[in-house]
């Protein structure tokens, strides 16, 4: 079995200092291909390079102030092959929808450590999304799932299934996708199925609480 | 009655008209907080001088005009510098809020009186001097530029914009006087008494002037006040920006400071980095909430507690990785389970293996809480009845308020402790109160250990 290929990335961070951090701290099968530090050379070098990973910081100087979520939607032509992973110190959930709507395939905050780091970036250039237990949470809060409100039905993109609840409130309890798969009696790529479907309705619900709350920040 | 107790004794206030307390513009309140002596000598003070060619009046006159509105220990608070100030006052919790100003409408009611009384006393052709439609203009401005002294010294800042019905009232009254006045000197100069055509005549030709020289004005006048609001903007942003700096400097520069000289002590380093992460992160992210109204906050507060006090078995700061989802109202039961929470959690900080994991969600009918941790976990049935910790302290707890307590642990698995409380719909169902489907008979062991 020969070493599969690294997975090419460009890291997007105003802070010199966090981008070297981070380049340390992923492991061999992740290799970064280039670095920006503002919104307006993120985007250059995204379509200059057209890497299958971005590493992106949710808070950026330049353009038009829009930060992470800039990026994103000047580069929405590339989203096919190109994926963008959100990276944050914050927790406000105004920064998580804000990114997440805009088109990143996951969240997770700067305190990750570096396999776990390399494992999301894996996971996200297999198309798969990420979530961390933070994320997790607000996707259950935002969905009113802690109150019992899921879905019948398999289309719905306001609420979720009784299944998705189960495996957000596993990913909000400090499960890894490997830990809920064992829990559930399911496969891992189960697991992952389960977490698009979820990153998908959060990207396109128009559930009222999501949307008022986000308009209420002036995100939508 | 207002004389604040606030300020250093050897530091003076500074001089300003509060509103609470004032008879007529707050001078003599704000004067007497000034010298530090009591109100009422102050208002002697300006009554004895009043009639000594109005000295009195004057002075009050004086200050009236001069003198900002403002509570003096806010004022002194404020002049702090900014780096001692903890946090910049938020805006609309001023004392009094919104007062019926008593004295203007007294004074506008006064003068427009008079001006009625006048018209009639003129309309009977009884010939009186210019000194009075002289003095219905001057009260009329005084009405109208009062306003301007109230706008200026910030007090209608925190209402809407300024256009209160108030100073509407306060400008027309003034307009309506002033232009009183002004038509009976008119009519005085000519030498002539006023014919009521004449007047409306005058006055109709005055409003269409008037109407013209607004049209005019309006675009200056519109830009003026937009110019208003982007500086009131700016205004509030730098504020902020003072606020965030005190913050900085009060808390984030020290620890970084505390952390280069105890460069050399790694667990240390990283629990101060840990608990400065935290603080910020409160005070950037969240809404903090009143004391005693949420449950995620004492959570929080519990859990920066146990990751202050208590290391791992190396010695090292274990940090836990906290999801809240919904908010309840602290209750009896929730009190119970934030106790058994935090001892669940020192036990796996203490005796688990990082990382930790906590989890809170609030459901209609019941409080959930997972607290897990990747060590090999503890054996329920191993751990002797004599042994307090786990049995009584977590599921004890949980269980008299009619909650449930799992601790699941498998090997290779970590271990993973489950306690929910029913919580009540109702508000008020709290105090002692037996929450549904608690054990019968466990009520009164339950009350015994709260009042005890």
């Amino acid at each position: 079995m020969t070493e599969p290929e690294p997975v090419e990335v460009v890291l997007v961070d105003d802070h010199h200092m966090f981008r070297t951090g981070v380049k340390a701290s992923l492991d061999d099968r992740v290799l970064v291909i280039g670095e920006a530090d503002t919104v307006d050379s993120a985007i250059a070098l995204v379509r200059e390079l057209q890497p299958p990973v971005v590493l992106l910081d949710v808070h950026l100087p330049g353009g038009d102030g829009g930060g992470g979520a800039e990026v994103i939607r000047s580069c929405a032509d590339l989203l096919g092959s190109t994926r963008f992973l959100a990276l944050s110190v914050s927790d406000a959930s105004e920064d998580v929808v804000a990114v997440i709507r805009a088109g990143a395939r996951g969240y997770v905050t700067k305190a990750i450590d570096g396999p776990a780091l390399s494992d999301a970036v894996r996971r996200v250039a297999g198309g798969d999304a990420v979530f961390s237990p933070r994320l997790a949470g607000f996707v259950l809060d935002a969905f009113g799932a802690a109150a019992g409100d899921v879905a019948t039905g398999d289309d719905e993109l306001d609420r979720l299934s009784a299944r998705e609840r189960e495996v957000m409130r596993l990913i909000a309890r400090g499960f890894s996708y490997r830990e809920v798969a064992t829990e559930l009696f399911i496969s891992i790529k189960t697991v992952e199925t389960h977490v698009s479907a979820v990153l998908r309705k959060l990207q396109l619900s128009s559930r009222h609480e999501l949307t008022r709350w986000a308009a209420a920040r002036r995100l939508l | 009655m207002s004389t604040p107790t606030l300020a250093a004794p050897t530091a003076r206030l500074p001089l300003r008209r509060p509103e609470r307390g004032r008879w007529l513009a707050g001078v003599a309140v704000g004067l007497a907080a000034h010298l530090n002596v009591p109100v009422v000598w102050v208002r002697l003070a300006f009554a004895l001088t009043a009639p000594f060619g109005g000295v009195g009046i004057l002075l009050y006159a004086f200050w009236w005009l001069t003198v900002p509105v403002g509570d003096p220990a806010d004022a002194a608070a404020q002049a702090r510098p900014p780096a001692l100030a903890r946090l910049a006052r938020p805006q609309g919790t001023d004392d009094d809020g919104r007062r019926w100003p008593v004295t203007d409408v007294a004074v506008g009611a006064l003068l427009v009186l008079v001006a009625v009384v006048l018209i009639a006393v003129r309309s009977d052709r009884v010939q009186l001097d210019w000194v009075l439609p002289s003095l219905i203009v001057l009260a009329g401005l005084g009405l109208a530029w009062s306003q301007l002294d109230a706008v200026q010294r910030g007090r209608l800042r925190r209402r809407a914009g300024g256009r209160t019905p108030v100073s509407v009232l306060r400008l027309l009254g003034g307009m309506i006087l002033a232009g009183v006045g002004v038509l009976l000197l008119v009519s005085q100069a000519n030498g002539e008494g006023v014919e009521p055509a004449a007047l409306v005549q005058s006055i109709v030709a005055s409003i269409a002037v008037l109407g013209g020289v607004a049209l005019v004005l309006t675009p200056w006048w519109l830009r003026l006040v937009r110019e208003l609001g982007d500086e009131r903007a700016a205004r509030a942003r730098e504020s902020e920006r003072a606020d965030i700096a005190a913050h900085l400097h009060d808390s984030v520069l020290q620890t970084l400071a505390l952390i280069r000289s105890r460069a050399d002590d790694p667990a240390e380093v990283a629990r101060m980095a840990r608990a400065q992460e935290r603080e910020l992160r409160e005070w950037l992210y969240d809404d903090r909430p009143a004391p005693g109204t949420s449950v995620a906050a004492a959570l929080r507060g519990i859990v920066a507690e146990v990751e202050d006090s208590r290391s791992g078995p190396s010695g090292d700061p274990v940090a836990i990785e906290t999801v809240v989802v919904g908010d309840h109202v602290p209750d009896a039961s929730t009190e119970a389970l934030l106790q058994a929470t935090r001892e669940a959690l020192v036990n796996a900080v203490v005796h688990g293996r990082p990382p930790v994991s906590l989890y809170l969600e609030v459901g209609p009918r019941m409080v959930e809480v997972f607290v897990r941790d990747h060590g090999d976990g503890f054996d329920l049935d191993a751990v002797g009845p004599d042994r307090f910790g786990v049995r009584e302290s977590i599921i004890g707890r949980v269980r008299r308020r009619g909650g449930e307590a799992t601790v699941d642990c498998r090997p290779g698995r970590g271990t993973e402790v489950h306690l929910t409380v029913p919580v009540g719909e109702e508000p008020g169902h709290d105090e002692g109160a037996v929450p549904e489907g608690s054990v019968p008979g466990a009520a009164p062991a339950d009350a015994r250990e709260d009042h005890a």
